[in-house]
């Protein structure tokens, strides 16, 4: 047991406010016994530090992982190791959440006692891309973490030019309006591609998010290369009693709220009775969302796969765009494997070195790709058709 | 096939030794290289994606990241000077 | 490290979530009919079955220790039969399907000090990354903020009445872990000087053509510098963004006096109603101030309090201003409008007004 814990007045004033602090998380850790409870201890300090110099101590890279995995640890060094020891190593290990992020307590638990026995006593739940991360593993103990985590069925997530961990909403699991089943389709799809999750042959990474709606509770359309967003084609469910009961509710004014916001003006609402005009309703989900027990999408579900979303670095943000309007989600989801891996071959082979799919896709045309990976342009593909006149036409005989 | 997954994980392994210092290779520029030496008949990626996991997994090479993933030799190998 | 690759596990993947469900989702799975917000932070979803499921959401920091998951499962056992899932945004959720329960919970979560909230029409918990507790390219720290704003916007995670729910995110570099682009509000740390080169170290440190080719600008060149193979970075075509550094550890940007933070406005990730819209530029430089970056937190509280005074009800930020124009969207918040809120990067002319709709004043 750390002896006193250092002197933190800096942080010590985010101790202080209503929203839970991550400084009393840390000192939480910096009290246990043994090692993990000196390292968190040498975090205090290190960050101590960093609000002092109001910079960062860390450095990065490097050649740290578990034997044969060229993924899920992140090489983490301070620059301070004289002034701060126990953390002159300190890597990430991520580590693959289950579907959904349900958990029972007796797993919680043994994750707890492996990253106090090994680690830091410091996680984060969870990481960006979903993991659950354990944050400050020497060098040494990487094995031994690895080699219990295994054990208690647990393997490690994704990292460098790889596929990373895939993530998905809850879905079936607890929503109504999941239009398939994301956490199946998330949990086979991590299955099928270990050796592509564990051993980075790509020229970056590949993300893969699943939201069984278009409310995206993931954020696909945005964080992942490959967006699958469960969408129906028939006509949206209505309980017209149930509708009747949100008009005199008082919640919202039919006309002007959910009428009024629908993007298409596809609906219409007499006073009495709310009608819509399927055939033009995109999905948005806004009506839905406004009278859950009165409107369900419709019973002909899949989903929509779109590409290439992606932040800033290298070119510049990207969000996913259309590939496949519609696609039936059912296990194995073998569509859905081929289109990923006809998409790595060609990326694989002619993408540059952190380069990204949208990137990619940006680089070498969208109709190339497309021509590439055996799909034909369709128009729901595009917000509309180019508006300039410098076509690339292949001047070959036609046969 | 008459190439052994030996001779590729080898070849594979000169290659690595020779740029050791001047360029860090990812597994594509393996794969590549040894299509074009033993031919796409002989070698294909799947096969070159065999060899590679032979070099990890036997502790020769190991994987490196900075900013892009890397098949490097470790840093305490023989041939790392 | 002598390791055993024979007897080694590995490639087994994570764990089936099936074994993780509490028993009422296993029944229903696939089968819900609808859901209701009870009060804030508790949630009721009802079943074609007629089972009903009440889940309890409560904030983290994200930055969990061991102990208090230790706590959390307490919770889960007393209340839940050890049944709990975390969100994408990082809260944790009791999973209840004795009603008799859940005001205990809550009233434990709170007496622990972990608030309840975050539905509906609210600020939820902001995504974030690791800043200074664990990154190496961290312009600003990430929980630090966070946790500052929090505090201030706390209202509005408990309570539930602004126009329509409103998704705050942060990101501490422009690598932006959790791509932040697409938020309500964002803020994003920022580097504002040239890479430091360390000249002695680079040759060792990084390989020259791969950092070269990462300069997305093509601002890297090669250099001899004290008979040394090196690079030099053309000072006029840096952008600050990082992307050497990334590939190359000997070229650091982090600086204590030009680093700082920017917030930006207006983007979604939902299909509701508008597409899904990137986050827009609305104050490029803020600096650091910590520990509690007070700035940084009136700027955000401004942008939310206008944003809840004058927009209509579901409509999300960037949708309000869509609908009143960018120039009343300054002009109401106060925010002053510079040359650095017009784009000058590839796509630059898409974002340039060509019409003569405008509001006068
Ligand atoms: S994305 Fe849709 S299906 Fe998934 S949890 Fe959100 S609302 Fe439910
Ligand atoms: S889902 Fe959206 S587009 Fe379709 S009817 Fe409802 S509001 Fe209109
Ligand atoms: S956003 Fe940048 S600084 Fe922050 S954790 Fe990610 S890489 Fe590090
Ligand atoms: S910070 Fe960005 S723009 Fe500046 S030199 Fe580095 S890569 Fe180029």
């Amino acid at each position: 047991m750390v002896e006193k814990l250092r002197d933190t007045p800096k942080i010590d004033e985010l101790m202080k406010g209503p929203w839970p602090s991550f400084v009393k998380e840390i000192k939480l850790s910096a009290k246990l016994s043994g090692r993990a409870g000196e390292r968190a201890n040498d975090l205090l300090g290190v960050l101590e530090r960093s609000y002092n110099d109001k910079i960062g101590h860390w450095k990065h890279g490097g050649i740290v992982g578990v034997m044969g995995y060229g993924g899920g640890v992140i090489g983490r060094y301070n620059d301070l190791p004289e002034e701060f020891p126990k953390v002159a190593h300190f890597h990430t290990v991520r580590v693959n959440q289950p579907s959904g992020w349900f958990y029972k307590t007796d797993v919680l638990r043994k994750i707890c006692d492996l990253w106090e026995k090994h680690g830091s006593g410091v996680t984060n739940m969870h990481g960006s891309t979903g993991d659950i991360i354990l944050l400050g593993c020497a060098t040494e103990d990487l094995e031994p973490v690895f080699a219990d985590l295994t054990e208690m069925g647990f393997d490690l997530g994704g990292s460098g030019s790889d596929v990373r961990t895939p993530s998905a909403c809850c879905g079936m699991a607890r929503c109504e309006w999941a239009c398939y089943d994301t956490m199946g389709a998330c949990h086979d799809i991590t299955q099928t591609f270990q050796d592509e999750l564990h051993r980075p042959a790509f020229p970056y990474k590949y993300k893969f998010k699943f939201a069984g709606c278009p409310n995206d509770c993931v954020a696909s359309v945005a964080r992942s290369d490959m967006s699958i967003i469960g969408t129906w084609r028939d006509d949206i469910q209505m309980d017209a009693a149930a509708v009747s009961e949100y008009a005199q509710s008082g919640k919202f004014d039919m006309q002007a709220d959910v009428v009024g916001r629908c993007p298409t003006g596809c609906m219409s609402w007499d006073g009495q009775k709310l009608a819509i005009d399927n055939r033009n309703c995109v999905k948005c989900m806004h009506c839905i969302n406004a009278m859950p027990k009165a409107l369900a999408p419709g019973r002909d579900r899949g989903a929509t796969v779109l590409l290439g979303s992606k932040a800033p670095i290298v070119g510049g943000a990207l969000l996913s765009s259309v590939m496949v309007p519609f696609l039936k989600m059912e296990p194995p989801y073998e569509d859905l494997k081929e289109l990923a891996e006809a998409i790595w071959d060609l990326w694989g082979e002619h993408g540059k070195n952190r380069e990204r799919v949208g990137e990619f896709i940006q680089r070498i045309g969208m109709s190339n790709f497309l021509e590439q990976i055996g799909l034909d342009p369709i128009p729901e593909m595009v917000i509309q058709p180019r508006t300039n006149p410098y076509i690339f036409f292949e001047t070959e005989e036609e046969e | 096939m008459s190439v052994s997954e030996d001779q590729v994980a080898e070849a594979m392994y000169a290659m690595i030794k020779e740029y050791h210092g001047k360029r860090n290779l990812k597994a594509l520029d393996l794969s590549k290289a040894m299509i074009e030496k033993f031919g796409e008949e002989e070698c294909d990626k799947k096969f070159c994606k065999k060899a590679i996991r032979q070099l990890i997994d036997s502790g020769r090479c190991t994987y490196s990241y900075v900013g892009g993933s890397y098949i490097v030799l470790p840093p305490d190998s023989p041939d790392a000077r | 490290m002598a390791v055993d690759m024979k007897k080694r596990v590995t490639d087994i993947g994570p764990p089936h979530y099936d074994k993780f469900l509490p028993p009422v989702i296993k029944k229903n799975y696939g089968k819900w009919k609808y859901h209701e917000i009870v009060k804030p932070g508790v949630l009721m979803h009802v079943a074609e079955s007629g089972d009903k499921l009440y889940s309890v959401r409560a904030a983290t920091p994200r930055l969990a220790s061991i102990e208090s998951i230790r706590m959390f499962c307490d919770i889960a056992d007393e209340f839940c039969d050890g049944h709990l899932r975390y969100t994408s945004r990082n809260n944790v959720e009791f999973l209840i399907t004795d009603e008799s329960k859940i005001d205990p919970c809550v009233a434990r979560l709170k007496k622990e000090g972990y608030p309840v909230g975050g539905m509906g029409p609210s600020i939820t918990n902001i995504v974030h990354t690791q800043g200074w507790v664990h990154c190496h390219s961290a312009a600003t720290d990430a929980s630090g903020v966070v946790k500052s704003l929090m505090d201030e916007l706390f209202p509005y995670f408990e309570e539930m009445n602004l126009p329509a729910k409103l998704r705050i995110a942060f990101a501490c570099c422009l690598n932006m872990c959790g791509a932040v682009h697409c938020s309500d509000i964002a803020l994003l740390g920022v580097h504002r000087r040239i890479p430091e080169i360390q000249h002695d170290q680079i040759k060792a440190q990084c390989e020259i053509p791969s950092t070269v080719a990462a300069c997305p600008t093509g601002a890297i060149r090669t250099a001899t510098v004290d008979g040394k193979q090196s690079v030099e970075v053309i000072e006029e075509q840096c952008m600050f963004c990082a992307n050497c550094y990334t590939v190359c550890p000997a070229m650091t940007l982090n600086d204590p006096e030009m680093d700082g933070l920017s917030i930006w406005v207006g983007g979604k990730v939902s299909n509701a109603r508008h597409e899904p819209m990137f986050s827009k530029l609305a104050i490029p430089y803020i600096p650091n101030e910590p520990p509690r970056w007070p700035t940084a937190v009136k700027a955000v509280k401004n942008i939310v309090e206008t944003y809840a005074k004058n927009a209509r009800k579901f409509e999300r930020v960037g949708e309000w201003i869509e609908r009143i124009g960018w120039p009343q969207f300054f002009d109401l918040t106060g925010i002053e409008f510079t040359k650095y809120h017009i784009d000058d990067f590839t796509h630059a002319g898409e974002s340039f007004k060509r019409s003569a709709q405008l509001r006068h004043k």
